[in-house]
């Protein structure tokens, strides 16, 4: 994703080429802008070794395209830092941080922040926000940020981040500290995801009050092959073991965060044919993983949502990872 | 994420802890480790240390004749513990040698106990070294649940060097191994089919114990605690000559000079992998040939133990109850099952 592309689905009412002038100033400043897609819970979370042996909390996000937040970023010389939402406190730390690190912290300004992602379902919501707000801050003064230094602000303003910043290639993250575990150095492969929430209720969790999985010893190891796999899966470009490794996570993370029927939602998985389920670890959606290039897909797909149908689960979305600024746009309408 | 592909090990156990992954068929991989036991062993004490059971100058004592014995006490060595091996007069004396070099105490049980045998009092032995070393250690390969849990980093080699891995065969002996590594890889490949692999006249699947048994290094007389036989689907016992014929084969066929339990879980694994083309099929091989030079690899020492097979055998036979196996290579399908309902009883000792 490029800065090029919030013109293009802006949802804002401001013209974002405006810019305006500060009297009193050294330096242009405009209306800045930000946008940050959303995630889709991980194909895989727990505990990783590192480069230098440390045991670290790591997660691999499954990007999503339909899910967005956008920021707005009016700058002014008040001092004064202001939020037109209220309860985005994240969003406005995340300004402030990313303000000071630019050498703009004497100044002030308004943030505007736009979302169609539901929070507590485990989507990055709050990620998103902060990472838009941090972009919008950066496009204001149009110094570029890298992904890292984008992570780093977003940890220190939320205390865990997600990795939705880094949009090349794909990282095990370790979203408490903001660093990378390890850079697969490539795309994902492309999958085809059947999206729901098994919460009906769509009240979602706490995502940042909910306290760090517990892992024993044997769930510790047992994330050494998962990356093994996730790595050829990656390198392969296989849809079919990237499904492998989503489903493993979503199982040895189960005891932590409950999905209600798990091992129904597993049978629905194996018996239309997906290569895998996918799960928020701290959320409650859930994806129904499929390869793109199966000529069944389209009626596994369907024979799939008539099972979820079938158990009260009528709200579903469906995106393709590789299309996501086309389904943005189809969504942006 | 250093993009350099050769790299200074810290020590010698880092450089050869990981097997290496070897093609013997279009469809077969053997994992040839240098010694297998490192994993297990460097696992295990490296979990004692983090519980604070263990520090430099800490005593370890096990009982054992065959590699893990070599594993802790390479281990040993290398980080400062003081390592107290309880054997018989079973075990070979360049092994005792290298132990002693490693800076090993080894302690020979003279006398077997009436009931019980050697292995018995070799057990004796070490309940009294233990209650003369207060704050030791005791590492217990067979009940140690570390030692099953030390198998993710083979996991992890396979899953990337491979992706998708269908069959996994190898040798039981402590059930570490094959338990550990096939209740990983099931994470990722539930229907993974695991053959594991035995000797007649070991107790593991259901034979009536044999203590004499010529080919070393699988099978037991004792039952593991870490032995979880629902982890098998199906359970191959080869006799001392096959297994020695195969690893002879291996080093034959392949320039694989590796021990006898290699061999022998080779000897199932290509034929298991000729069966089913389409397959993955991965065969541990869990140590190098060189402590078998004068008896393996020397056919007047084959000869001399009735051991000699020209031919390598070309199928096993297929029985429904470890009870029909005979004196050859014999398989059954053992579907996951506990013991007591393949046998129809709880072991007994």
């Amino acid at each position: 994703m490029t800065r090029d592309h919030v013109g293009d689905v802006a949802v804002s009412d401001r013209d974002p080429s405006a810019s305006v002038e500060f009297a009193g100033q050294s330096g242009t400043s405009r209306d800045g802008f930000g946008l940050a897609y959303a995630h889709h819970g991980e194909l895989f979370q727990g505990v990783f070794q590192g480069a230098e042996g440390r045991l670290r909390r790591g997660l691999v996000t499954l990007p999503c395209g339909i899910f967005r937040s956008e920021a707005t970023f009016h700058t002014n010389t008040t001092g004064n830092l202001k939020i037109e939402q209220a309860g985005r406190d994240k969003s406005l730390k995340a300004v402030e941080l990313t303000l000071a690190y630019v050498n703009k912290g004497h100044l002030g300004g308004e943030l505007r922040l736009r979302s169609n992602i539901p929070a507590g379902w485990g989507l990055g919501s709050s990620t998103c926000d902060v990472v838009a707000a941090i972009r919008a801050v950066a496009d204001a003064f149009e110094v570029n940020i890298t992904p890292l230094e984008t992570a780093a602000l977003a940890v220190r303003a939320e205390v865990a981040s997600d990795s939705i910043m880094f949009d090349e290639s794909v990282v095990l993250f370790a979203q408490r500290e903001g660093h990378i575990i390890e850079d697969f150095r490539m795309p994902l492969p492309d999958l085809e995801v059947l999206g729901f929430n098994t919460d009906q209720s769509g009240l979602g969790v706490d995502t940042l009050g909910f306290s760090p999985a517990r892992y024993t010893c044997w769930e510790i190891e047992a994330f050494r092959p998962l990356v093994g796999l996730f790595r050829r899966a990656v390198q392969t470009q296989s849809a079919q073991l990237l499904g492998q490794v989503a489903t493993a996570s979503a199982e040895l993370n189960q005891r932590f965060l409950p999905k209600p029927h798990f091992d129904w939602l597993r049978n629905v998985a194996e018996r239309a044919g997906a290569v895998g389920l996918q799960v928020a670890h701290t959320g409650t959606v859930v994806g129904l993983l499929f390869d793109p290039k199966d000529s069944f897909k389209e009626a596994q797909i369907q024979e799939a949502q008539k099972m979820l149908n079938e158990m009260g689960i009528n709200q579903t979305w469906f995106f393709h990872t590789a299309e996501r600024f086309e389904a943005f746009e189809k969504e942006g309408e | 994420m250093s993009v350099l592909h050769h790299k200074v090990s810290s020590n010698v156990v880092d450089s050869v802890v990981l097997p290496k992954l070897i093609q013997l068929d279009h469809n077969l991989y053997g994992a040839a480790f240098f010694l297998m036991k490192l994993l297990p062993a460097r696992f295990i004490l490296d979990r004692a240390r983090d519980a604070g059971l263990l520090r430099e100058g800490s005593v370890v004592i096990e009982t054992t004749s065959g590699t893990f014995g070599l594993a802790l006490a390479i281990l040993c060595n290398l980080q400062g513990y003081r390592l107290i091996i309880v054997s018989d007069p079973a075990i070979d004396p360049p092994l005792q040698r290298r132990l002693e070099d490693l800076g090993a105490r080894v302690e020979i049980v003279r006398e077997p106990t009436l009931v019980g045998g050697y292995q018995r009092a070799r057990l004796n032995r070490m309940e009294e070294l233990r209650a003369q070393h207060p704050g030791h250690f005791w590492p217990a390969q067979y009940s140690n649940k570390h030692n099953p849990g030390s198998y993710a980093p083979l996991g992890e080699l396979l899953t990337e060097a491979l992706g998708k891995i269908d069959c996994l065969v190898g040798t039981v002996g402590s059930g570490g191994s094959m338990c550990g590594t096939s209740t990983f890889l099931r994470l990722l490949f539930p229907h993974l089919h695991v053959i594991g692999v035995d000797t007649h006249g070991s107790v593991l699947f259901g034979q009536p114990d044999h203590k004499k048994r010529l080919l070393r290094g699988l099978g037991n007389s004792l039952m593991p605690e870490n032995l979880d036989h629902k982890a098998f689907d199906e359970v191959h016992w080869v006799s001392a000559a096959e297994g020695f014929a195969a690893t002879r084969y291996l080093h034959g066929k392949h320039a694989l000079y590796m021990g006898p339990t290699s061999g022998t879980a080779y000897l199932v694994a290509q034929w298991w992998a000729k069966r089913y083309p389409d397959a993955t099929v991965v065969v541990t091989l869990p140590d190098e040939g060189y402590r078998y030079q004068d008896t393996v690899y020397d056919n007047a020492w084959l000869r001399a133990n009735d051991a000699w097979l020209p031919e390598l055998p070309t199928n096993p036979h297929l029985v429904d109850h470890p009870l029909e196996t005979g004196n050859d290579w014999t398989h059954m399908r053992w579907n996951r099952r506990p013991y007591e309902q393949v046998l129809g009883a709880p072991f007994k000792e």
